[in-house]
């Protein structure tokens, strides 16, 4: 993993996510846009390494926090649920783009829900969009992920996200 | 000598992380919003591609005036009418007191809208302009929120539609010429509601919501938005559930106005 490019384009899609250019592709009148984080997170939560995908999960959060107004709620529901998906991957290999499409969207529902316990701790008012807004969000994201697969995977290949086999990387299967 | 690596378990790993983030969760929400402003103040011209903001502004041209013209001056017809009402009841009263009302134009702070995100405005001034949490401000000549946070060039402000923001209000109702006192929460959507108004009130859809006078924060009444939906509460008939759609339009906002009073000096 080279991680100065990650940061790279981790910078980037923070910033593209938040900024007007995703309102041209937004719907309805609440103005619901796809989270470009939560496609990574989900994607090098499938890709990397367990160890790698750990790391990656919590940046991907610590970037997700950055437009927000509190550093803490999105690292944590990030990381937490980036590193469920890890083991998840263990078991189901997610390697269709429908199955990882699904993926996407139940991860976006569980950040939400994580995010919204975590931000009980912090805060009385709201801080995370609704639950409606969310999961409309994150399936916005789910459909989005069809077109933009190809692209992600070519970026992710420029970050030396490598080749698994069955679920496990070769790295990890040696002993 | 060869050098060891240290690279943690995946389990030591993960707390260690896990740990870091209930250390940024814990620290006051000033020093970490410090970081957040940092990040809008350096990505500002990126985050603004494309927004309105960066769009020349479009005069409508012969008698007609666009919509956006039309509301805009609707709201401050309404403000004013507001102004007119509150003065003249306190001449009325008061006929041989001088007023002692202050412009409210001498204590705005004029920001630009840095960002934008779901219920919240970044704007471009900070405490070295002398903005502090829960000032009102204004865009679209109307209430459009609070000040949340604030650091020396940049604040944030929650918006109305918040329900993070709660402030006080009065409700107009032009037949009986008076004003009903209640206070204002966002909904999180695109409005905002009012709660436990005793249905004894004659309030009507249309009627004119307003952001009542509070010392030090806002000298006379100014508009948020109007009646949208008024039925009887679900669960306690004898109170009105109330719905308000506040006049401003989110997407045209790119300049807002800090109410930004200056508390008189006692002797």
């Amino acid at each position: 993993m080279k991680w100065f490019r990650f940061s790279i384009v981790i910078l980037a899609a923070t910033v593209i996510g938040a900024s007007a250019v995703t309102d041209v592709i937004s719907i309805t009148e609440q103005r619901i846009k796809p989270n470009l984080l939560l496609m990574l997170v989900v994607y090098f939560a499938i890709n990397c390494t367990s160890y790698d995908a750990i790391i990656c999960s919590f940046a991907i959060g610590l970037a997700a926090d950055l437009t927000g107004s509190l550093i803490g709620p999105y690292f944590i529901s990030y990381g937490i649920i980036g590193t469920a998906l890890t083991h998840v991957r263990q078991f189901v290999l997610l390697k269709k783009t429908g199955q990882q499409a699904f993926a996407i969207f139940i991860t976006g529902l569980l950040i939400h829900l994580v995010t919204v316990i975590v931000l009980q701790f912090k805060t009385s008012g709201s801080g995370a969009p609704t639950f409606g807004i969310a999961a409309a969000a994150s399936m916005y994201s789910a459909i989005l992920w069809f077109l933009l697969k190809i692209p992600v995977e070519t970026l992710g290949k420029w970050l030396g996200v490598g080749v698994y086999r069955f679920g496990t990387r070769l790295s990890e299967s040696r002993p | 000598m060869a050098r060891t690596k240290f690279k943690p378990s995946k389990l030591t790993l993960f707390i260690g992380l896990f740990l870091t983030g209930c250390i940024f969760l814990l620290l006051p929400q000033n020093v970490t919003s410090k970081v957040n402003f940092a990040f809008i103040d350096i990505f500002d011209y990126f985050l603004n591609m494309g927004s309105s903001a960066q769009r020349p502004a479009q005069n409508a041209s012969g008698t007609y005036v666009s919509r956006q013209e039309y509301l805009r001056l609707q709201t401050a017809y309404a403000n004013l009418e507001a102004q007119y009402a509150e003065q003249k009841k306190q001449i009325e009263k008061l006929s041989k007191i001088r007023l002692t009302e202050p412009d409210p134009s001498t204590g705005l702070v004029i920001a630009k809208v840095v960002n934008r995100k779901e219920h919240q405005l970044i704007i471009s001034r900070g405490s070295k302009d002398g903005l502090h949490s829960g000032q009102y401000v204004l865009g679209d000549n109307s209430v459009i929120g609070l000040i949340e946070q604030v650091s020396d060039e940049i604040s944030s402000v929650r918006l109305i539609t918040s329900s993070a923001c709660k402030l006080p209000i009065k409700i107009s109702a032009p037949e009986i010429n008076a004003y009903f006192n209640g206070t204002i929460q966002g909904d999180d959507n695109n409005g905002a509601r009012i709660m436990n108004i005793p249905k004894k009130y004659s309030i009507k859809t249309g009627n004119a919501v307003y952001a009542s006078e509070k010392a030090g924060f806002l000298a006379s009444m100014r508009i948020i938005g109007q009646i949208s939906k008024c039925a009887l509460g679900k669960k306690n008939a004898i109170v009105w559930d109330l719905e308000v759609k506040p006049v401003y339009d989110f997407e045209s906002i790119t300049d807002v106005a800090v109410v930004v009073l200056k508390m008189p000096e006692f002797k």
